[in-house]
C-alpha cells in the first residue's frame, strides 16, 4: 500500500484550468454501462471483491445501539459460510470494508467489533453531516470527538457554499482542518456532487479536496437528489489520475448513495478499473458506501453456489 | 453449474480480470447457409440463381474455414442482371412515393424479424453491422421516399445505378449508396466486396420480402474489382457509384473512361485523419476518444495522425500511458502486416520515437499492442506513408493556426476529430479544415442526414442528407448521352502542334485579342497566336492568344491566390461583385453583340436577346449568393450538426460553342458564387465573345485572378487543366475523345468532373435549354462540396 496522501499546496493556477466535456463523459458513461458484466465464476469473483470494498452503512434517525449491533455483525460475516465454503473465500477474510454511522453511534459500533474480536474499521460521517451548513468549529468538534470514540474512518462533508461561490482557497483551508482532527484516521471527503451544478465544479472539488489531504473522495452522502452516478464518477475518477500523475499519491474513491445492485456493483468496478486501472479495485482505494446493496449481492452469489434464487429470508439479515 | 469452476473464484478474486470474450453463437446464420447449401448464388431478378459452370469463390470465416462459396458472375449473369434491372427500375419507378416509402419502412421490420441472422452472418464474415444504423438508414431514407415529388421537383432517377464496393468496405457505407439511389426510385445493381457479399445477399432476400419491385435491386458476386468493371461497362447502366479505397477507384475510372456515364467515388478507405487536441481541450475526454478511435476498432478504416498542442504534451502523453497501460494486442489480417507494422515502429524508433506501448509485441502470432509513436515529424515515414496495426503517431503544434494546417497538409480530406472546449475556436477550425465531416470534441459519429463530400483525394461527390440524393437524380430536362470509348492514346492527347500561320496580306490588318490572366490581359507566355477564322471559313477574322500549360499555370497560381479570400467574403459583397459584371456587360453590349454577330452570324437581335438573357442570368446568380446556403441536420443523439457547402476551389472550365455568352456567364457565375476562381476555355472555334467579355471582367469589381480566360486550342489546354493538382474541378464540354481522356487521366489526385460530349461543335451545350431557369440549381451544386460539423451537446 502507498503512502497517504499528504496534501499539496493551494494551487489555483491548476483548478482554473480544469476542462470537462460533459456530452463526452456521458457517452463514456454509456460506454461503460454497455460493457458485458463479468458472468459466472468471473461474476462470483467479483461481487465477492464488490463485498470487500462496502462501507456497509447506517445514517438514519432511528439507530440505536441493536440496530447498529446487528450491521457490525452483518459486516465481520458479509456471505455466509455456507455460501463461501463451496467457492473457497470461507478462510479469505471476506469481511466488508468498515461500517459506517453517525457520531453519536460510533461508541456503539466500536463496542460490538471488539466484543466480537473484530478489527474492522468503523466509520463516522461528520461535520455537520449531511448539509454542512452548521458552523466550522462545531464541525470541527464533530470530527474530533469520533475520533476520539474509536472512529478510525472520517467522512467528511464539504462546505458546499464555499464551492458554489468559488471560494477555493477558503475551502481547501477547512478542509486541512479537518484533516488535522482526523489525525491518524483516514479522511473520506464527501463532495455532494448533486448540488455542485457541473461536471467541471465537480472535477475542481475533487482537485481541491485532494490537495487538501484527502485519503478518499466521495461522491455524495446519500441525502441529496441526486446521488452516485457514473458520469460523476468518471470525472472524480479522472481527477484522481490527474492527482496521480502530478504528484504520485493514489487517492481513494467512494460513491455512495443509490447502489442497490449487485449488477450496478459489478458496473461500478468496471468503470474503476478502466478509468484508474487494477491498482485502485481495493478497499484501500475503493469504497462503496450502501445498505441495501449486500443482500442482493449475497443473493446473487447463492445463485451463483445454488442454481437457485434465493428469497431474501432464505439470507441472514444485516 | 455449482461447484465445477468454483475452485478458480479466489485466483479471479485478486487478479479481477474480465471475462473472456465468449464467442455467441451462429446458429441462424449457420442454418441459412445450410439452407443454401454452402453455396450462395446470385440475387438477380429477385430470385436466388445458381447459374451452372461458374467459378466460385470461397468466403472464409474469421479463423479461416471455409464459410460457403459464392459464385463469380460472368457476362452472361451481368447481361441477365442488368436486363432485370431495366425491367426493376421500370416497375420501381413506376411505384408512388408513398409506395417506396412504404416498401423501405417494412424493410424495417423484416431486418427487426431477422437482425439476429444478419448480425451473427456478419460476425461470421468479420464485417462491422449494427442493426440500428441500418434502420436508421433505411427509415432516413424511407422518408425521402415518401417526399421525393414534394421536396425535390424536377429531378427524375438516372435509372440502373451500380454501387461497387471494394473489399474492405463496409456493409455502412455499402447501404449508404444503396438506400437513397432506391429510394429515388432508381434500381441498383450492388456488387459488394468479399466481406460484405453474404450480409448483402441476405439483406436483398429480406428486401424483396417488403415488396421490392423484382430486380430493383440485384447482387452479384465476383472475385475481384474486375466484377465491378464488367457491370460499369454495360451500356444500360445510367451511374456508377463506387465506395471503398483508391486503387480500385482508379482501377473503374479507367476502365468506365469514355463511357459516357457519370462515376461518382467515395474514397472513405485508408483515407488519413487527424485528430487535434488543443490546449483547451478537457484532456481527459480527448484521450479517451483518442483510444476509442484507434486502438478500440475491429477494422481500421482510416489512418490516424494524433497533434497534440505543445503545451499539454506532457499531460496527454501521461494519459496515454496510464489509459493504454494492459490494453490487450490487436489482431492483425495477417504476418505480413505485422511485419509491416514491426519495421515502421523500429523505424520511427530509430530516427528517436518515443514509445508508449501497452505491452511487449508477441514474436509469434500475428497481433500487435497498440501503440503511439510520439514525436514524429509530417515528414516521417509513418506519417507519409501509413502503415497498417494499431500504430499511432503523434504530432505536435504550437498554435491553432498551425494545427489546421498540419491537419490539411494531406492528399484526403475525409474527417477530422477535435478536441476544444473554446466554442469559437471549434468552429473556425472546423472551417479551416479540408475534409468532409468534423467531429467537436467527440469521434466516428456517422449518420445518413450528414452531407459529406470527401475533399480532395478522398471522394467526388456526396453522400448523405437531401445533397447526397442528387448523385441518384438527373434534371428532368435532359438524359443521358452514352458513348462508346475509342481507341486514344492518352500519352499523345493534345500534343498535335498547332497549325502554322501561313503570312498572308491580309493578316496584317486583323485585330489582335489578347486574354486575361490573374486580372491582366495578356499575351500566352509562348507568344504564340491563333487566327479566329469566319463563319463561312474563308476569311479571318482575328488573332487571339494560342495559350498552353504556362498560361494554365500562371492563371492556376492567380487564382488559387485570390480564391479563398474570395470564399470568405460575405455573400453580399459577391452578390455585389456580380452586379457590378452584370452592369459591365449592359454597358458593353454593342461590342460583345457585335462580336457574337460577327462570331456566329447571329443576327443583331438574336444577339442582343442573348446579352439581355446573360444579364439576368448574372442577376440571378448575384441573388443564388446568400441562398446557397447550409442546415443544422437532426442526428438521433443530441448535440447540433451543422452542415456547410464549400467552394471546390479552382475550377478550370472548357466552354460549349454555343451560346457562347450566356453559357459562359451562366458556368461562371455557379463557379464563383458558390466561392470558387474559375479559368475559362473559351470554344476554340468561337472565341470572340468571350474575348470580348474580358473588358467586361476588367472594369468589374472581382478581384483579381478569380476569372480568368484562357485562348488557345482546347485539347491541349485540357491536357494542361487535367495535369495541374490545384485545380480541384474540371467542367468539360467537348469532343468524346476529351472527356474520355479526362476521365481516364484525372484519378491521381482526383478531380470533380462534369463532362459533356458535344458530339457536333454547332449543337447547343448537350441539347441544354440555357434559357431555363432550373439549370442554375444543378449548375450550383455542381460547384459547392459539403462539410458537415458534429457537435455533441448534452
Amino acid at each position: 500500500m502507498s503512502a497517504r496522501n499528504p496534501g499539496t499546496q493551494f494551487d489555483l493556477q491548476w483548478i482554473s484550468r480544469v476542462r470537462v466535456n460533459t456530452p463526452a463523459v456521458l457517452r463514456r458513461a454509456q460506454s461503460i454501462q454497455g460493457q458485458k458484466v463479468p458472468r459466472r465464476e468471473y461474476q462470483a469473483a467479483w461481487l465477492l471483491r464488490a463485498v470487500t470494498c462496502i462501507d456497509l452503512t447506517t445514517l438514519a434517525g432511528d439507530d440505536t445501539p441493536s440496530n447498529v449491533h446487528r450491521l457490525c455483525m452483518k459486516a465481520i460475516q458479509p456471505v455466509q459460510h455456507e455460501l463461501l465454503e463451496p467457492l473457497d473465500m470461507h478462510d479469505k477474510g471476506v469481511t466488508t470494508a468498515a461500517v459506517c454511522v453517525y457520531p453519536s453511534r460510533v461508541a456503539d459500533a466500536v463496542k460490538s467489533l471488539r466484543a466480537a474480536n473484530s478489527s474492522l474499521p468503523v466509520a463516522s460521517v461528520a461535520t455537520g453531516f449531511p448539509a454542512g451548513q452548521t458552523p466550522l468549529e462545531t464541525r470541527l468538534q464533530e470530527v474530533r470527538m469520533a475520533v476520539a470514540d474509536g472512529a478510525s474512518e472520517i467522512d467528511i462533508v464539504i462546505n458546499r457554499t464555499l464551492a458554489l461561490t468559488g471560494q477555493w482557497e477558503a475551502l481547501y483551508d477547512e478542509i486541512r482542518q479537518f484533516r488535522e482532527a482526523c489525525g491518524d484516521a483516514h479522511m473520506k471527503t464527501i463532495l455532494a456532487t448533486g448540488e455542485l451544478g457541473t461536471f467541471a465544479m465537480v472535477y475542481k472539488a475533487s482537485l481541491v479536496a485532494m490537495m487538501a489531504g484527502s485519503d478518499f473522495i466521495k461522491t455524495s452522502t446519500g441525502k441529496e437528489a441526486v446521488n452516485a452516478t457514473y458520469p460523476v464518477a468518471i470525472v472524480m475518477a479522472r481527477a484522481i489520475r490527474e492527482y496521480f500523475l502530478a504528484t504520485g499519491y493514489k487517492v481513494g474513491f467512494k460513491p455512495a448513495g443509490g447502489i442497490r445492485t449487485a449488477r450496478e456493483s459489478l458496473v461500478w468496478l468496471i468503470l474503476i478499473k478502466e478509468e484508474l486501472g487494477d491498482d485502485w479495485l481495493c478497499s484501500h482505494l475503493f469504497r462503496l458506501g450502501a445498505s441495501s446493496l449486500l443482500a442482493d449481492i449475497e443473493r446473487q452469489i447463492y445463485h451463483h453456489v445454488t442454481g437457485q434464487y434465493a428469497a431474501y429470508h432464505d439470507l441472514p439479515m444485516a | 453449474m455449482a461447484g465445477n469452476t468454483s475452485k478458480a473464484v479466489p485466483v479471479l478474486f485478486q487478479s479481477m480480470t474480465y471475462e473472456p470474450v465468449a464467442t455467441s453463437s451462429t446458429a441462424t446464420a449457420q442454418a441459412w447457409l445450410d439452407h443454401h447449401s454452402r453455396s450462395v448464388g446470385l440475387f438477380i431478378n429477385g430470385k436466388f440463381v445458381k447459374p451452372l459452370d461458374r467459378q466460385t469463390c470461397s468466403i472464409l470465416d474469421s479463423k479461416g474455414g471455409t464459410l460457403c462459396s459464392t459464385f463469380c458472375a460472368v457476362e452472361d449473369d451481368i447481361c441477365q442482371c442488368i436486363s432485370s434491372a431495366v425491367q426493376g427500375y421500370k416497375a420501381w419507378s413506376d411505384f408512388l412515393c408513398s409506395q417506396r416509402a412504404k416498401v423501405l419502412l417494412r424493410m424495417v421490420s423484416a431486418l427487426e424479424q431477422h437482425g439476429q441472422c444478419v448480425s451473427e452472418l456478419c460476425e461470421l464474415c468479420e464485417a462491422t453491422y449494427s442493426s440500428s444504423t441500418l434502420v436508421r438508414l433505411l427509415q432516413y431514407y424511407s422518408s425521402w421516399a415518401q417526399l421525393r415529388d414534394s421536396l425535390i421537383k424536377n429531378w427524375t432517377p438516372v435509372g440502373v445505378v451500380a454501387v461497387v464496393i471494394s473489399d474492405d468496405c463496409t456493409l455502412y457505407s455499402l447501404m449508404l449508396k444503396v438506400l437513397p439511389a432506391l429510394a429515388m426510385g432508381n434500381s441498383v445493381i450492388a456488387v459488394p466486396g468479399r466481406s460484405t457479399a453474404l450480409p448483402v445477399l441476405l439483406l436483398a432476400q429480406l428486401f424483396m420480402g417488403a415488396g421490392l419491385a423484382a430486380g430493383a435491386f440485384s447482387v452479384l458476386t465476383g472475385s475481384d474489382v474486375m466484377l465491378g468493371v464488367k457491370v460499369a461497362q454495360n451500356s444500360d447502366i445510367s451511374h456508377v457509384t463506387f465506395s471503398g479505397n483508391k486503387q480500385h477507384a482508379v482501377i473503374l475510372c479507367k476502365a468506365t473512361a469514355g463511357m459516357g456515364i457519370p462515376v461518382s467515388l467515395s474514397l472513405s478507405v485508408g483515407a488519413v485523419c487527424p485528430i487535434i487536441i488543443f490546449e483547451s481541450a478537457d484532456i481527459h475526454s480527448a484521450v479517451d476518444g483518442v483510444i476509442e478511435m484507434a486502438f478500440k476498432k475491429k477494422k481500421k478504416e482510416v489512418h490516424l495522425v494524433l497533434y497534440v498542442q505543445e503545451s499539454i504534451l506532457e499531460s496527454v502523453v501521461a494519459n496515454l500511458r496510464l489509459r493504454m497501460a494492459g490494453m490487450k494486442c490487436v489482431d492483425l489480417p495477417s504476418e505480413k502486416a505485422k511485419a509491416q507494422a514491426d519495421a515502421v515502429v523500429q523505424k520511427a524508433q530509430h530516427q528517436g520515437a518515443m514509445l508508449l506501448q501497452a505491452c511487449v509485441a508477441p514474436s509469434s502470432c500475428s497481433q500487435y499492442p497498440p501503440t503511439v509513436l510520439c514525436g514524429m515529424a509530417p515528414s516521417s515515414p509513418c506519417v507519409v506513408t501509413p502503415s497498417p496495426g494499431p500504430l499511432l503517431p503523434l504530432i505536435t503544434f504550437r498554435s491553432n493556426a498551425e494545427a489546421v494546417t498540419l491537419g490539411n497538409h494531406s492528399p484526403q480530406g475525409q474527417a477530422a476529430s477535435i478536441w476544444t472546449e473554446d466554442l469559437t475556436l471549434a468552429l473556425e477550425t472546423a472551417k479551416s479544415l479540408s475534409v468532409g465531416l468534423v467531429w467537436v470534441n467527440s469521434h466516428s459519429v456517422y449518420d445518413p442526414c450528414l452531407p459529406v463530400s470527401g475533399h480532395r483525394d478522398s471522394g467526388t461527390c456526396t453522400d448523405g442528407g437531401q445533397e447526397g440524393l442528387y448523385q441518384f437524380l438527373r434534371p428532368s430536362s435532359f438524359s443521358l448521352q452514352r458513348s462508346y470509348p475509342v481507341t486514344l492514346d492518352y500519352t499523345k492527347f493534345g500534343t498535335a502542334p498547332s497549325p502554322p500561320i501561313v503570312p498572308d496580306g491580309a493578316l496584317g490588318s486583323l485585330k489582335s485579342y489578347p486574354h486575361y490572366v490573374g486580372g491582366k490581359a495578356c499575351k500566352s507566355e509562348s507568344g504564340c497566336c491563333a487566327v479566329v477564322q469566319s463563319l463561312d471559313g474563308a476569311g479571318l477574322l482575328a488573332y487571339y492568344p494560342d495559350g498552353g500549360q504556362k498560361d494554365i499555370r500562371n492563371a492556376t497560381e492567380a487564382a488559387i491566390k485570390v480564391q479563398p479570400s474570395w470564399m470568405k467574403k460575405s455573400p453580399s459583397a459577391r452578390a455585389k461583385s456580380l452586379h457590378s459584371l452584370a452592369k459591365g456587360l449592359e454597358t458593353k453590349r454593342q461590342d460583345i453583340a457585335e462580336a457574337i454577330n460577327v462570331q456566329t452570324g447571329l443576327s443583331l437581335e438574336e444577339a442582343n436577346l442573348e446579352i439581355e438573357l446573360s444579364i439576368s442570368r448574372l442577376s440571378d446568380w448575384a441573388a443564388y449568393c446568400d441562398k446557397v446556403q447550409g442546415g443544422t441536420p437532426p442526428l438521433l443523439q443530441s448535440g447540433c450538426g451543422l452542415s456547410f457547402p464549400e467552394a471546390l476551389g479552382v475550377v478550370g472550365i472548357i466552354l460549349p460553342s454555343k451560346p457562347p455568352l450566356l453559357s459562359m456567364v451562366t458556368l461562371l457565375g455557379a463557379a464563383i458564387v458558390t466561392g470558387n476562381a474559375v479559368i475559362m476555355v473559351p470554344s476554340q472555334k468561337y472565341p470572340l465573345p468571350a474575348l470580348a467579355f474580358i473588358q467586361v471582367l476588367q472594369s468589374s469589381d472581382l478581384p483579381e485572378g478569380l476569372v480568368n480566360i484562357i485562348t488557345g486550342r482546347r485539347d491541349p489546354l485540357t491536357v494542361a487543366l487535367a495535369n495541374h493538382s490545384v485545380i480541384k474541378a474540371i467542367w468539360y464540354c467537348g469532343s468524346t475523345e476529351g472527356c474520355q481522356y479526362l476521365q481516364y487521366t484525372c484519378t491521381s489526385p482526383l478531380k470533380t468532373l462534369r463532362l459533356f460530349c458535344q458530339k457536333d461543335e454547332d449543337a447547343d451545350y448537350r441539347g441544354r435549354d440555357w434559357t431555363n431557369p432550373s439549370v442554375l440549381e444543378e449548375m450550383w451544386r455542381n460547384a459547392v462540396q459539403w462539410k458537415s460539423v458534429w457537435i455533441p451537446t448534452a
